[in-house]
This record gives structure tokens, sequence and C-alpha cells, in this order.
């Protein structure tokens, strides 16, 4: 379990806080979205919940984060990376710059953590085939388009096999495949245990994806329920979030005197 | 040096290079040596300089070093990947910090360039003269240089979080995935060279071979 108690966080050089007591406990196995506008605090939140806010980057913090009831404040990086990894919105930035190949780059991280050859294969292997990335492998790291740069480092995050796992904007360049796959692969993660925390832009992803979601305006929590409840909350729009088409379609054939019930039995079906 | 550049189909590139390498040197050590040196046997008079037999072999046989030591590292650039090297030392008990930063200076370069050029593009679409005369080529490379240098900045701040991310700061050894093909053949070459520089070694201690006059 991660947990957020009481969190308030300011940059290094800056006198106003960014976050404002935030309290979030992410479950084992549990998906939560994380919506809001533009410089709501999003990646911000992100940075913190991986402990590399304040860790790495400097700032203050009020309130506490623990990693599966252990204060992350005081381990080292090292050891966070252990319990919790974050992917970056830019993909070129998560690459590391010295792998020759994509094997090499997503094998790179259970590499740096000490762990037998065969271990950091098995590990890499199994993270190319969830994104099902094989025809990649022996591509130059440098030479990949934004789209397959966002899958390997998110393959270079599942190799790590963490606790938990913070995704800010994962699927900012992805096509809709590219953004289905790691919608599944996502999916398919938090069967085995871990928990997500997901900021995102495409509330469609989310919306079939998460269990929870929290909005945030401000450096605040403003919503923070499940998932079809906030994505129906009139309140979403105010800030500037779109919600994803089934609830919009809901809406409007409520808007119509319809049933909205219709729109949710038809994807059912289509998901059945 | 020269039989093994041509097994390595390196031979061309290895003579280009060493004459390159060499050339700035070999000039100055030529006129300095060639009619600075005293001797004996004068070969002909330029002004107040005269060009002595002595000079001129003492030149030929600093030229000779200087080529054979601009050979030996224009054999080991043409031959050596950077990046295989500089992982095959880490195996051999390099720091991976060190390792990385190594890797890292070696790759960053082309990254830079591309994202020079890239910039340029934009800024050109934007107006900017970066063509033409050298003046023009000064004028616009300003624009160019200050979104290049911030934007590396902060790359190289997310990266170095995105590498944290991946426990490269956990301390300890770590097993590498590569191994570089390491042949009978090349641990043979490899024994004859270290034997061939201790008996260089001991041939100079005890001056089995001639010293330069």
């Amino acid at each position: 379990m991660l947990q957020l108690s009481g969190v308030s966080y300011r940059y290094a050089g800056y006198s106003n806080e960014v976050l404002h007591d935030i309290d979030l406990r992410l479950d084992d196995g549990e998906i939560i979205g994380l919506v809001g506008p533009n410089e709501a605090g999003k990646s911000t939140l992100c940075l913190v919940a991986s402990g590399l806010a304040p860790a790495s980057i400097g700032g203050s913090l009020r309130g506490s984060l623990t990693l599966d009831g252990v204060p992350a404040a005081g381990l080292a990086t090292h050891k966070l990376a252990e319990r919790v990894v974050i992917g970056f919105q830019n993909p070129n930035t998560q690459r590391s710059g010295i792998a020759a190949t994509v094997f090499e780059e997503i094998a790179l991280g259970p590499m740096n953590l000490g762990l037998p050859v065969a271990e950091t294969v098995e590990r890499t292997r199994a993270a190319i085939a969830r994104l099902r990335l094989d025809d990649l492998i022996r591509r130059d790291p440098q030479r990949l388009s934004g789209g397959q740069a966002q899958l390997v480092g998110i393959a270079s995050l599942l190799a790590m096999q963490p606790r938990h796992v913070i995704l800010d904007e994962p699927t900012a360049q992805l096509d809709p495949a590219g953004t289905r796959l790691v919608g599944e692969a996502l999916r398919a993660l938090a069967t085995t245990g871990t928990s997500l925390l997901i900021a995102e832009h495409k509330t469609d992803l989310l919306d079939g994806l998460c269990s929870r979601i929290i909005a945030i305006d401000g450096g605040r929590i403003i919503l923070d329920g499940p998932t079809a409840t906030v994505f129906d909350d009139p309140r979403l729009a105010a800030l500037g979030v779109e919600p994803p088409a089934r609830a919009r379609l809901v809406r409007a054939l409520g808007n119509r005197g319809l049933e909205g019930s219709i729109v949710e039995d038809a994807i059912a079906g289509a998901a059945s | 040096m020269l039989p093994a550049a041509v097994i390595a189909g390196v031979a061309g590139r290895l003579v280009r290079i060493s004459a390159l390498l060499t050339l700035p040197i070999a000039i100055s050590v030529i006129l300095v040596s060639v009619f600075t040196r005293a001797g004996t046997h004068v070969l002909f008079t330029i002004g107040p300089f005269d060009a002595t037999t002595e000079g001129v072999d003492f030149a030929g046989q600093t030229l000779v070093r200087l080529f054979a030591i601009s050979t030996s590292i224009g054999l080991f650039g043409l031959t050596t990947e950077p990046r295989s090297f500089v992982l095959d030392l880490e195996r051999r008990g390099l720091s991976p910090r060190f390792a990385f930063v190594a890797l890292a200076t070696l790759e960053a370069v082309p990254a830079m360039v591309e994202r020079a050029n890239i910039i340029a593009s934009a800024q050109r679409a934007r107006g900017l003269d970066t063509e033409g005369s050298v003046r023009a080529r000064l004028r616009g490379l300003l624009p160019l240089a200050g979104p290049v240098v911030l934007s590396s900045l902060t790359e190289v701040e997310e990266r170095s979080l995105a590498l944290e991310v991946r426990a490269f700061g956990k301390p300890g050894r770590r097993e590498l995935l590569w191994r570089m093909p390491d042949s009978t053949a090349q641990l043979a070459v490899r024994a004859i060279l270290v034997l061939a520089l201790i008996a260089a070694i001991g041939g100079r201690i005890t001056n089995t071979f001639p010293r330069l006059p």
C-alpha cells in the first residue's frame, strides 16, 4: 500500500506550496486515475508519490509518504526504486542514453537492482512480451518514434517489477492502438498486486482501467470517488477535464429523457 | 600495427588518420630538429640556419615514434566501439557511475547535434537566417545556442531522475548482460603484446636497445 497523509509540497526556491493537504491511499492491485487541468499539480503529485520529491529534486514536504508501511523519508533512492517507480511524460528523458538496443534499455533497471543475469533477462523478456515490443528489441533506442519510445519507457518500468507504479501521462504520444495496449498491460500488471497511480488526460483510458478517480486543481483534491461517479460529476467539466465518451453519451441521453443504462449495457455487451 | 590494420580492413583510413594526427607536430619537429640540432655534417644552409645530418636523423627517429603512437591510437579508435570498451572496463571493475559518465558523454554528442538541427529548423521556420555568410551564421548562433543548452540541461535533470527510478544509484557491482567476444587468438595476441612490452621495458632498462642520439 502507498499512502500520502496530509501532504503539502513546495519546490525549492519557491515560496508557495503547490500541493495542499493531500490524502491518498493506493491499495495493492488498485488503479487510481489522476485528472485535472494543466498546472493543477498532477506531475508534482506524481513526483511526491514516487518519493523523488523531495528526496532527489529538493523542496520541502509536510506530511508523510509511506510505502507498504515503511516511511519513505530517509530511504535511499535505490531503495525507493525497489518499491515504487515513476514514468515521465517525455519518453526521451526516460531513456538511459547508454543502451545500444531496446532490449538493453529495458534490462537496465533489473540489472541495476543487482539481479542475476538469468532473472534480468527473464524480467526483460516478460516486459517486452507484455507490450509486444518483440520487433523492436534490436533497434537503437535513440531511433524510435515517440510512441515506440513511450512503450519502451513503460516496459523499462515494468521490468523492475515494482510494488507501486506512478505514471505521468503514459500515453501522451501513443496512437489509439498503443493506448489500448498500454491499458491492457497496466490492467494485467494490477492483477499481480501492483498498484498504479496514473495521471492522464485521456479519460477514456482511465474510464476502462481505474476503479477510482481523483481530480485535483490548484494542488488540492477536488473530487475523489469511484470512476463512474467522478466522471459523471458535472463539476469535472468546470475543471477543464473532458469526461470520457461513455459519460458524455449517458449525459446526452439523459438530457433527452432517455435511459443512460442503454449505453452502459451496450458497452458491457461490446466488452463481453 | 599496419598488418593488424590490414587484417581489420582499416589500413587506408588508419594511414590517413595517423598522418593527419602526426602532421602538425611533425612540421614543428622537422623545422626545429633539422635546423637547430648541432652537428658536424651540414647538408645545406638557409640564412643563419644549418640543416645537419644529425638533425635529420633525430627528426626521422622522432617522426617514426610519433607515427607509431598515432597509429596505435588510430587503430584503437577505428577497431574499438567506445561503448563496448567502457562496458568491458566495467566488467573488469570500473565503477558503473564512471562507465555511465563516459558512455553518456559519448552518446550526448550526436543527441545534441540532432537537437541543434531540430532547433535550427524551427528557428529558420520563424525567419532566422542561419545560412549564408559567416556574419549571418554568427548572428544566427545565439538564438540557437540558448535553446540547445537550456533544453540539454533540463533533459539532464529529468534523465538523472529517470535513472534513479531505475536504481542506478544502487551501490555495488551489477551483473552485466554483455560479454565481449574474446577468442583464444585474441587472448594469445594480447599475451604476446604484454610480453613484448615487458621485453621493451627490460631492454630499455638494460640499455639493449639504442637510445636517441
